[in-house]
């Protein structure tokens, strides 16, 4: 899903002398788990769960309808509907099922990747909670991985990372369970404000 | 019946406003107007070469926990205004309940609207609930601005309890283009004061431009007076502002007077109600 490609604005954070330590990168990635499209993509992810295992298409449709309009910025926007239309085209290739083809094909290419996440795993029975986990988990990963690359440091830190942010991932999932749509937002203005400034950063080695 | 269900409750505001302004004999003219104290619109003469103004005034002065106002703003097919207060908007510290404030703007095909409200301030202690909607026709352009001032900053005020849920919704030709919100409850200085949440920052304001037509111009003049201007998809423009209240309403007015000029084909100043 090209996953590695995305850094949600650390980039610019890094470049900016905000990200130098790998303390300043545990605030980073928990802010936005907590605070962030973490928050934005749990709700998300659990309402597209919930109305594809219910078999409600429309509710499902206007899940789709608000996660893509719930754009940040322009580079956070394509992180999601870019790897949301590639691990849709994974999935279904490799797990071919006709609920998330039909919405997929209502949708085509406008599915950001919480959501396409949510559906899938309803539609192999994959439960809620244990997919919201898995979510978040692995956009915290991915934001470790882009960490040490960027700051750099070493495989040690990055696991020690990793480690630290599991109570903050786990307590996101349970987040993601009890949200409420119709309530949602962030708290986290400043990520924000790195991604559009990653747009016109000299040096990237990073789509977001 | 105990006692406590006899006793009366603290009375509160439940206002609102709400305009239509069409186009009539060649110029955007009132077409309809209802008020309900608190809430009250004025109509000050505006400047050569400026479309109708509509200035909204809330005559409480403020507003408590338990308040709900509406505000509805619809401009016909090519009617041109803007909207703006003679003053900040001021959210009480609250008992318990939240303040609730839904504002709903249409406008219609061709038609041009500036909402552009001057800040809010959260006393410490409030509890906001703010419903943005717009709906926007073929055509038409809608700058909409809003500034929210944690706490009262010139008496050495900081927001440390309350609460905030502030939510963006904006359709064009029905379609949801835009989905925002915040959400602030708890524990407020630890997101307020987070390097990678508010930053401490004093303030916050958020701008969006819908007009058809490229806009990197408009962005990159923007960026070009370092603020954080980005197209999030064709025709739509938005900035965001974090820091210090004085710098960020100052920036926030640069802007607003950068896509009048830019933009809107309008003079490059603010209404005057920003700046007396």
């Amino acid at each position: 899903m090209g996953a590695y490609t995305y850094s949600h604005g650390l980039e610019a954070a890094v470049e900016e002398g905000a990200v130098t330590r790998r303390d300043d990168l545990v605030a980073y990635v928990a802010t936005a788990l907590r605070d962030g499209a973490g928050r934005v993509d749990g709700a998300l992810l659990a309402a597209a769960h919930r109305a594809l295992a219910a078999g409600k298409a429309r509710a499902l449709d206007a899940v789709a309808e608000l996660g893509a309009a719930w754009r940040g910025t322009p580079e956070t926007a394509l992180e999601a509907e870019a790897q949301g239309t590639a691990f849709l085209n994974v999935t279904l290739a490799a797990w071919p099922e006709p609920r998330l083809a039909a919405f997929v094909a209502r949708h085509p290419r406008r599915i950001p990747h919480a959501v396409a996440f949510g559906a899938a795993a309803a539609a192999h029975g994959v439960p809620l909670r244990d997919a919201a986990f898995g979510y978040l988990s692995a956009f915290a990963a991915n934001l470790v991985s882009a960490g040490v690359r960027l700051v750099p440091l070493g495989q040690t830190d990055g696991q020690v990372a990793t480690a630290a942010l599991l109570p903050v991932v786990a307590a996101a999932a349970e987040a993601a369970l009890t949200a409420d749509l119709d309530r949602i937002g962030t708290a986290s203005p400043a990520l924000d404000l790195f991604s559009i400034r990653h747009e016109t950063q000299y040096t990237r080695l990073f789509r977001s | 019946m105990s006692r406590a269900a006899t006793l009366p409750s603290h009375q509160r505001s439940r206002g609102g406003a709400s305009l239509r302004f069409e186009v009539a004999r060649g110029a955007t003219r009132l077409a309809d107007l209802h008020q309900a104290s608190p809430m009250r619109i004025l109509f000050p003469e505006p400047e050569p070469g400026e479309p109708p103004l509509a200035a909204l005034v809330n005559t409480a002065g403020g507003l408590a926990g338990g308040d709900a106002v509406e505000v509805g703003i619809a401009l016909g097919p090519g009617a041109e205004a803007c909207v703006s207060t003679p003053a900040a908007e001021k959210i009480y510290r609250s008992l318990g309940a939240e303040t609730r404030i839904a504002a709903r703007l249409e406008v219609e095909a061709g038609a041009t609207l500036e909402w552009i409200p001057q800040e809010t301030i959260l006393f410490d202690g409030a509890r906001l609930s703010r419903r943005l909607e717009a709906d926007v026709g073929a055509d038409a352009r809608l700058v909409m601005a809003e500034m929210l001032v944690f706490g009262r900053h010139a008496r050495g005020e900081a927001l440390h309890a309350g609460s905030l849920f502030d939510s963006w919704r904006l359709r064009r030709e029905g379609r949801l283009v835009w989905a925002d919100g915040t959400a602030l409850d708890g524990a407020l200085r630890e997101p307020l004061d987070s390097p990678f949440g508010f930053d401490g920052a004093e303030a916050c304001a958020t701008l969006v431009l819908l007009a058809e037509g490229p806009l990197e111009e408009a962005r990159d003049a923007l960026r070009a007076e370092g603020m954080a201007a980005t197209i999030l998809r064709p025709g739509m423009l938005i900035l965001r502002w974090l820091g210090r209240a004085v710098p960020v309403r100052d920036g926030l007015g640069q802007a607003i007077r950068m896509l009048r000029a830019r933009v809107l084909g309008r003079p490059s100043s603010l209404p005057r109600l920003w700046t007396c």
